[in-house]
């Protein structure tokens, strides 16, 4: 999956700007903040539990950051990535990409989505997990990934154990409330910097 | 034990930049966690043609006001291979610096004919072209009497990973003063579009901007 480590002869790399405040709102018209339905009109639907994501993404003052580009990242019920390498894995779920993304005006996103499942095939099964990808103005990418708080695989999964005790808290998402059709409610605030700062991953060095 | 990686720098007098950069070096991700952190978005993406002539709202409608200019890049990966048909969004002010979007609150003059957003596909060997009316430059912050340099938005999306940019002018004489130039240092001039001569009235010159996808993200470009 990686390119190899030689650096010999590569290239300059361009570089990453923000996204700016004006990133163009008819370009997201497609997207789909239900994952749980990849196609319109269409009866099938992810298999899994069904939950609802409420966030929020915040400044260093509490303040809302708006103008947002949201990317959602997750593996499916049975805690498997789809990518063109997993495709064709008995675990795949045709219903089921993993992948949205959206653009939030006010810095708030509700997703509806399946709750991710752990792969125990793994050598280190992952924790159920939602990987956050920020574009905005003012900062080029930041990436970091979101967890259920009290899930048992939360005490071994390696990103989290890679962390301080008290960094780990600030990626749980809570389970709060419920909707009239029992639909669990998970709620989470990210914030971009300062005093309780969400802890960011460098994906470019690692 | 927690490893770090880079520190994000803030952009100098840019106030968003200052609210929103995590002030914490960012975190390493250890091995065994690194391949869920590229996203593969499964999209079979399509642009029409129309969509890359941006110097006009449709085929047959008045040209836009200001110049327009013809952009031609190659997009690969740090070892030269092609990123191949994977999909390109523009955006740009108009000739007056203002966008069209919904947000923009600066009252500048918009001008009827433009909308300043394009889309393409990148060929078999990773090219794109596009047409568009070289932006103004704009007062992003009144009080400090900071322009933006005239620029042009690029986000590239296929497979994994997208990249966001801008492309730069050679010779703004704002582009000393902008945060995120400052911040690309001795770098900045793999963001500057080449200008080269077309013949012909139809266009005042064009541009190349090549562009090149660094890190571990562009992989499943391949696949596509």
């Amino acid at each position: 999956m990686t390119h190899s480590d030689k650096k010999i002869n590569s290239l300059t790399v361009t570089n990453e700007d923000t996204l700016g405040p004006y990133y163009p709102i008819s370009l997201c018209d497609q997207d789909n903040m239900d994952m749980t339905k990849i196609r319109s009109g269409v009866v099938n639907e992810a298999q899994g539990k069904k939950i609802i994501i409420k966030g929020c993404v915040k400044d260093i003052n509490g303040n809302h950051a708006h103008g947002c580009l949201l990317e959602f990242w997750q593996p499916n019920a049975n805690g498997v990535y789809r990518t063109p390498i997993t495709e064709a894995s008995d675990k795949i779920d045709p219903w089921f990409t993993g992948y949205t993304r959206h653009r939030t005006s006010d810095g708030n996103f509700k997703l509806t989505t399946i709750k991710p499942g752990v792969d125990k095939d793994q050598e280190s099964p992952r924790a159920p997990c939602i990987t956050l990808t920020i574009f905005s103005d003012g900062i080029t990418r930041v990436v970091t990934q979101l967890f259920f708080e009290g899930e048992p695989t939360n005490e071994t999964d390696p990103l989290l154990l890679s962390l301080p005790k008290e960094m780990r808290e600030r990626l749980m998402m809570k389970a709060l409330t419920r909707t009239d059709d029992g639909t669990v409610v998970y709620n989470v605030e990210v914030r971009m910097a300062g005093d309780n700062e969400t802890p960011f991953f460098d994906d470019l060095l690692s | 034990m927690t490893k770090y990686g880079r520190t994000l720098e803030i952009g100098p007098t840019d106030l968003t930049s200052e609210k929103r950069t995590p002030r914490k070096p960012l975190n390493m991700i250890p091995d065994e966690a690194r391949a869920s952190f590229v996203p593969y978005a499964p999209y079979t993406f399509n642009a029409l043609p129309a969509e890359a002539d941006m110097t006009r709202l449709a085929p047959g409608r008045p040209q836009a006001d200001g110049e327009p200019i013809k952009i031609t890049g190659r997009i690969t990966d740090q070892y030269g291979r092609p990123i191949r048909r994977s999909l390109i969004e523009v955006w740009n002010a108009n000739k007056y610096g203002r966008y069209t979007h919904i947000e923009d609150f600066s009252g500048l003059k918009l001008d009827p004919n433009f909308l300043g957003i394009g889309r393409m596909l990148t060929d078999d060997d990773g090219n794109y072209e596009f047409w568009t009316i070289r932006p103004g430059e704009y007062l992003a912050f009144p009080d400090i009497s900071r322009w933006r340099p005239k620029h042009i938005h690029f986000s590239i999306r296929g497979g994994a990973s997208r990249l966001i940019t801008q492309m730069y002018f050679k010779d703004d004489p704002h582009n000393d003063r902008d945060p995120m130039r400052i911040l690309m240092g001795d770098n900045f001039d793999a963001n500057i579009g080449k200008e080269y001569e077309i013949e012909g009235d139809d266009f005042d010159c064009g541009y190349q901007f090549d562009i090149v996808i660094g890190g571990k993200n562009p992989t499943f470009f391949e696949d596509l």
